[in-house]
């Protein structure tokens, strides 16, 4: 009797468990374990291959093209989280209390985040046109020089940086007038009445009152930034590309063109791991130095 | 007191000169795609920009009238599918996790949420490699697969479960009821606001997903919409009009979504900021 209770109420948690429990299994935990196999082996695609050591990791890191690679997605995360985070934070302030008119200019800022990349990517190729785009139309008729954008690679990059910000600050925007609402009101009041100004109210109360979600909004927005794929793909890249002169090859890119191009998994694999690792390490540090800034006792 | 006043007002109209001003920039783009849908090719480049076409067309929508119908429904009959099964896989994860008690439970939950932070990319050709041993490589079934599991989507309803108190269901095991019932007649109609943020949530993202089709499907009439809409990128001459047309089309019922479904979407983003 006992035991087939037990067992009944095993079934029961299983059943309720193994719907989400089977693809994580099959999609993430043995995908990653195999990622790291096989970035140890010359895998690609057929019956042959053999496990070749580290010389994958020594490739890449002899490549100096690879270098260029993961200099370019540093830049693209450096510059988009300080954007997206100080843009973010910026019109969250301007936004956090209700006033006429707010929850539309809420809405509107946020909408570019809902959007498919690929019709973001379509609608700003044709804004940017190199010949007579709207941008260079715009610039030519207040006098100002115009510029290849997309085609040129000088300043591929940079386009594709404004529109990634473009897209996504208003998401930080909203998380953080999340945060700003849950500081309780008292703590302005106590300060204001101990005489402190708006600037100190800001620096005591309001930063430290919404760190939790700074550090955050910084946390996804650094993860993102390692992982963007699909603005480079579809304005820059097509099968082949990765913008002019390979001036907008990410990691992320990388790694699609050599799996899924080049057919060089086991490479591709051993890049996939650094990127992981990147990310991880970037995870690791920040959770690490959060504790000298992040306070999560004053709300 | 009138200074102050005055300095008041002044940073109100501040305040509205700068959001108007953002504002436009952040919808502008989108203006530019829903007017040029309907100029044709002599009138697309035109400058100063207007926003009502001189000789409105719908001749960019009648070019897609090959393809995209079918793009659109396989879209459609996926992003559909792909919803039901993450909710299911969501809802029942999320009560396994608040409402059951068993051994492991904390473990394998710090798992799900550990993988919110591993790249795609670091899992994209193992999955590959799987989906293709099981024949299921070009087939909408492998997408159906790949979506079916969802951290966040099991986060967001564990967390709002974790608001209902035990006790409705210690009530409803003492009168006999099995595990479930209570999920689905007690559980799921308390959480109506979180299972349809969560439905946008994944709505939203399959219906825009990229990268996954990109990988998965190579016959043309198995591709989604987002992937059929780069079929003008890869060729020599860009056809404008048309590809406005098409961003337009995969626009406009997210953004219907996102006008009636506002405060949901907020919830989604705010709730995946709590720390759980």
């Amino acid at each position: 009797m006992n035991i087939s209770h037990s067992l009944k109420r095993t079934g029961t948690i299983l059943s309720f468990l193994l719907p989400s429990f089977i693809g994580f299994i099959i999609f993430v935990l043995l995908p990653m374990i195999m990622a790291f196999g096989l970035s140890f082996t010359n895998y690609s695609g057929g019956p042959n291959f053999r496990f070749i050591g580290m010389k994958n990791y020594v490739v890449a890191f002899t490549n100096p093209e690879f270098l260029k690679y993961l200099w370019v997605t540093f830049k693209f995360m450096t510059v988009t989280v300080v954007f997206q985070i100080g843009l973010g934070l910026v019109f969250a302030l301007i936004l956090a209390r209700d006033f006429r008119g707010c929850s539309f200019f809420r809405g509107a800022l946020y909408l570019p985040n809902i959007l498919s990349s690929v019709a973001v990517g379509l609608a700003f190729m044709f804004i940017f046109e190199p010949t007579s785009g709207f941008m260079n139309q715009f610039l030519i008729s207040v006098g100002l020089p115009t510029s290849k954008w997309l085609a040129s690679s000088k300043s591929a990059l940079s386009v594709i940086i404004t529109i990634a910000i473009w897209q996504n600050f208003g998401y930080y925007m909203v998380l953080f007038i999340g945060g700003l609402q849950n500081i309780s009101q008292t703590l302005y009041e106590a300060a204001g009445i101990d005489g402190a100004n708006k600037w100190k109210q800001f620096v005591h109360v309001t930063l430290p009152g919404l760190s939790p979600m700074l550090f955050y909004g910084i946390t996804i927005a650094v993860i993102r930034g390692f992982q963007v794929f699909d603005y480079i793909y579809i304005m820059t890249g097509g099968q082949q590309g990765g913008g002019p002169a390979g001036s907008t090859n990410v990691l992320a890119f990388d790694i699609y063109l050599n799996a899924f191009t080049y057919f060089r998994f086991g490479y591709a694999s051993a890049e996939s791991v650094v990127l992981m690792i990147i990310i991880l390490a970037m995870t690791f540090l920040q959770s690490h130095g959060q504790k000298k800034w992040v306070s999560y006792d004053i709300i | 007191m009138t200074s102050y006043r005055r300095k008041q007002r002044i940073e109100k109209i501040l305040r509205y000169v700068v959001l108007a001003i953002v504002t436009f920039i952040t919808l502008f783009p989108l203006v530019i795609v829903l007017s040029s849908s309907f100029k044709n090719e002599s009138e697309l480049f035109d400058f100063p920009f207007k926003f009502i076409p001189a000789k409105p067309i719908t001749d960019n929508f009648t070019r897609l009238k090959e393809n995209f119908p079918l793009y659109i429904w396989n879209s459609v009959k996926l992003t559909f599918v792909i919803v039901i099964v993450q909710l299911f896989t969501a809802a029942t994860g999320a009560y396994v996790f608040t409402k059951l008690h068993w051994k492991g439970r904390d473990f394998i939950f710090g798992l799900y949420i550990a993988s919110m932070m591993i790249p795609m990319q670091a899992v994209m050709i193992p999955q590959f490699l799987i989906i293709r041993s099981i024949n299921l490589y070009d087939t909408h079934m492998s997408l159906v697969l790949l979506g079916a599991f969802t951290a966040f989507g099991t986060f967001l309803i564990k967390q709002f479960f974790m608001s209902i108190p035990d006790t409705y269901c210690e009530a409803a095991r003492i009168d006999g009821a099995k595990e479930w019932t209570i999920f689905s007649t007690l559980m799921l109609p308390m959480s109506k606001a979180v299972l349809v943020t969560q439905i946008i949530f994944s709505f939203r993202y399959f219906w825009n997903d990229f990268f996954t089709p990109l990988i998965y499907i190579t016959t043309p009439q198995l591709k989604t919409l987002p992937l059929g809409m780069t079929d003008f990128v890869r060729e020599q001459y860009v056809y404008w009009g048309p590809q406005m047309a098409a961003a337009l089309i995969s626009i406009v019922p997210v953004l219907v979504i996102f006008l009636f479904g506002q405060k949901y979407f907020v919830q989604g983003v705010a709730s995946s900021g709590i720390k759980g």
